[in-house]
């Protein structure tokens, strides 16, 4: 039982550390970011290459790591959303290709095989008579950490209020002297590097291979089709019923793990279209 | 031509070009013995061939109402999976298995549609994904006796013997959905379904029922999708879930729709035959002199011989969809128009 309760509590705080970035784009930008998933594989991959390939230490890997989504977040917002104007459906479209065009370009350079990456932080620690590795402990503790400060960075901070002005209503926001465009950038900025953050604690505790977009983007997908749009409160209850969910379904029949979860997407949206805490602002 | 060809009657025409165009496809065989033709071409076209039938399929079911879907192989897998468990499980006829499929994946059409009744947009998209990725959880570890599990079925039936015969029996197929499709397209019901995809709520203000027409759309839809994904099963000669419910299949196909030309019935056939080509030329070989000047050749051939055809194949198409969203035949058309303006 407390095997389950614990298991669960991390699972969860690394979900919402994953869906959180998503949830921020499709409340400001109005848009699905198929190729989120490639943010999470960007950072695992430099993370990677800067802490075990060249050997620096491992705080600039994960520097290296947020860094890298910062600047594909912002280039798919130059190149492919601006140009298609914020239109959903192609921008969907093109964001998918765009991530299978990825995939194969990081197969060209880190070859096909997958990596194992080093633990981010090394031991195993007793919590409640449970033994954790301290690397998923500290993955979930991080993305509280995250979740916690970004939540105050949307309600406290200039940036952050005119963030949420903009995902309420972008011509309001623009009358009252805010630039739509700046915030987008920022938000494609700010979700890329949660995406970078969260691909390299991602990748620490499964693997690190050119294909391990799909898992996240999935993930994320179900907490937000779940939880309605972009609202931080409602991504972090799902992403606990979603972890939860699978952590009680793995210890009875490992193998429907997945289905579970998916039954919950269409389930949810066929019953109630908006989510369960669907509001449509941040 | 292209605004004489939008109007609803069908001319002696029309039929000519269709018999130029899968006639020509239908010679192919008989040039397969000249040097720039290799075997391994032919097998090439039979892809492309079914690739067309599912880029058809998609283009009833999303070009054209604008309920994108991204689960195509959803509907693909049902029928291929259904008649590869009667064939290879219980030994039925492959055709009895393959009729029977093509209702069973029209049933779960069906499925498809009862979340079109109240969401579209994203979320529609979205939980076709879901569909798929439910369906290829399950098939795994439902009755793995019937389903092979993650090895899947081997042992299909298959219909025909050698290269050639497969290439006919995928031409006529394609051929034949294609006409019956085109025609069905020409008629007040074609332009009804176009119509949905540009304003739903302006249909249902004319007096049309919408939910039939959608119904409709996604039936034929999936009947198309159960015929390829049926015969690609019979033959392939084995079924898996790896290679079927895969997103990377729903991507090609997706794409192959968009960029050929979606809302049309020669632009998925276009795409499918160009995306599939591409990949192949990709292949390339260079002479010994060359990669002897250029070492950076020799690096660039064994790049490409890996995933670095798919990298250029993705960015080409990523290129053109966002160069031209509506494919390479509104390319075609505009330059037409151009070459005939500048004759004016």
């Amino acid at each position: 039982m407390i095997q389950i309760l614990i298991q669960g509590l991390l699972l969860s705080g690394l979900y919402a550390l994953i869906a959180i970035g998503f949830t921020l784009i499709f409340s400001v930008g109005r848009v699905l970011n198929l190729a989120y998933g490639v943010n999470l594989m960007l950072g695992g991959y430099a993370y990677f290459w800067v802490s075990q390939t060249l050997g620096m230490p491992k705080l600039v890997g994960v520097a290296a790591g947020a860094g890298i989504g910062i600047l594909f977040g912002i280039a798919i917002h130059r190149l492919i959303v601006k140009p298609l104007k914020s239109d959903p459906v192609p921008v969907e479209i093109a964001t998918l290709i765009l991530a299978v065009v990825m995939q194969a370009g990081v197969v060209l350079i880190f070859g096909d095989a997958s990596k194992i990456l080093l633990p981010i932080v090394e031991g195993n620690w007793r919590v409640a008579g449970v033994s954790v590795t301290a690397n998923r402990l500290a993955a979930a503790l991080i993305s509280w950490v995250i979740l916690i400060g970004l939540y105050f960075f949307i309600r406290k901070t200039h940036v952050g209020r005119a963030i949420s002005a903009v995902s309420m209503d972008v011509k309001g926001a623009a009358l009252s002297g805010i630039n739509p465009d700046r915030i987008n950038t920022i938000t494609w900025g700010l979700s890329g590097a949660l995406g970078g953050l969260a691909g390299v604690f991602f990748a620490s505790v499964t693997q690190l291979y050119a294909g391990m977009w799909v898992a996240p983007l999935i993930i994320a997908v179900a907490v937000v089709i779940v939880g309605g749009i972009g609202s931080i409160w409602g991504t972090l209850i799902v992403a606990h019923i979603i972890g939860f969910m699978e952590v009680i379904t793995a210890s009875f029949m490992p193998e429907i793990r997945g289905v579970v979860t998916m039954l919950l997407i269409i389930g949810v949206l066929v019953m109630m279209p908006k989510g369960l805490f669907g509001r449509g602002e941040l | 031509m292209a605004n004489t060809t939008n109007g609803s009657v069908i001319k002696w025409q029309h039929l000519l070009l269709w018999a130029i165009f899968l006639g020509g496809l239908a010679l192919l065989p008989e040039l397969a013995d000249i040097k720039w033709i290799k075997r391994g071409t032919l097998r090439t076209f039979i892809f492309a061939n079914y690739l067309a039938i599912f880029a058809m399929s998609w283009d009833v079911l999303s070009g054209r109402t604008g309920y994108i879907s991204f689960g195509h192989p959803f509907l693909i897998g049902i029928g291929a999976y259904t008649t590869g468990i009667l064939n290879v499980r219980f030994g039925v006829d492959p055709m009895f298995s393959i009729p029977i499929a093509v209702l069973v994946t029209m049933a779960a059409g069906t499925l498809f549609f009862l979340p079109a009744l109240r969401i579209s947009g994203s979320y529609f998209a979205l939980i076709t994904l879901a569909f798929m990725e439910l369906i290829y959880q399950l098939v795994q570890v439902i009755r793995p006796d019937l389903t092979g599990g993650t090895r899947g079925i081997s042992g299909v039936d298959t219909l025909m013997r050698g290269a050639a015969n497969n290439y006919y029996l995928s031409l006529g197929l394609m051929g034949t959905i294609a006409i019956l499709l085109w025609a069905m397209m020409r008629t007040r019901l074609g332009t009804a379904l176009s119509a949905i995809g540009m304003n739903e709520e302006a249909v249902e203000g004319s007096g049309l029922n919408t939910t039939k027409l959608k119904l409709f759309a996604f039936m034929v839809g999936a009947a198309v999708a159960g015929v390829g994904g049926a015969f690609f099963a019979h033959y392939l000669g084995y079924v898996s879930p790896r290679g079927l419910f895969e997103i990377t299949l729903a991507f090609t196909i997706i794409v192959s729709a968009l960029l050929g030309g979606a809302g049309t019935i020669i632009g998925p056939i276009i795409g499918a035959i160009f995306l599939t080509f591409l990949l192949e030329i990709l292949r390339v070989k260079f002479s010994t002199e060359l990669t002897d000047a250029w070492p950076v050749l020799d690096w660039l051939e064994t790049a490409l011989k890996g995933q670095g055809r798919f990298f250029i194949y993705g960015l080409v198409a990523l290129v053109i969809y966002m160069y031209q969203p509506k494919g390479i035949i509104e390319i075609v058309n505009r330059l037409l128009a151009r070459i005939r303006g500048a004759k004016a």
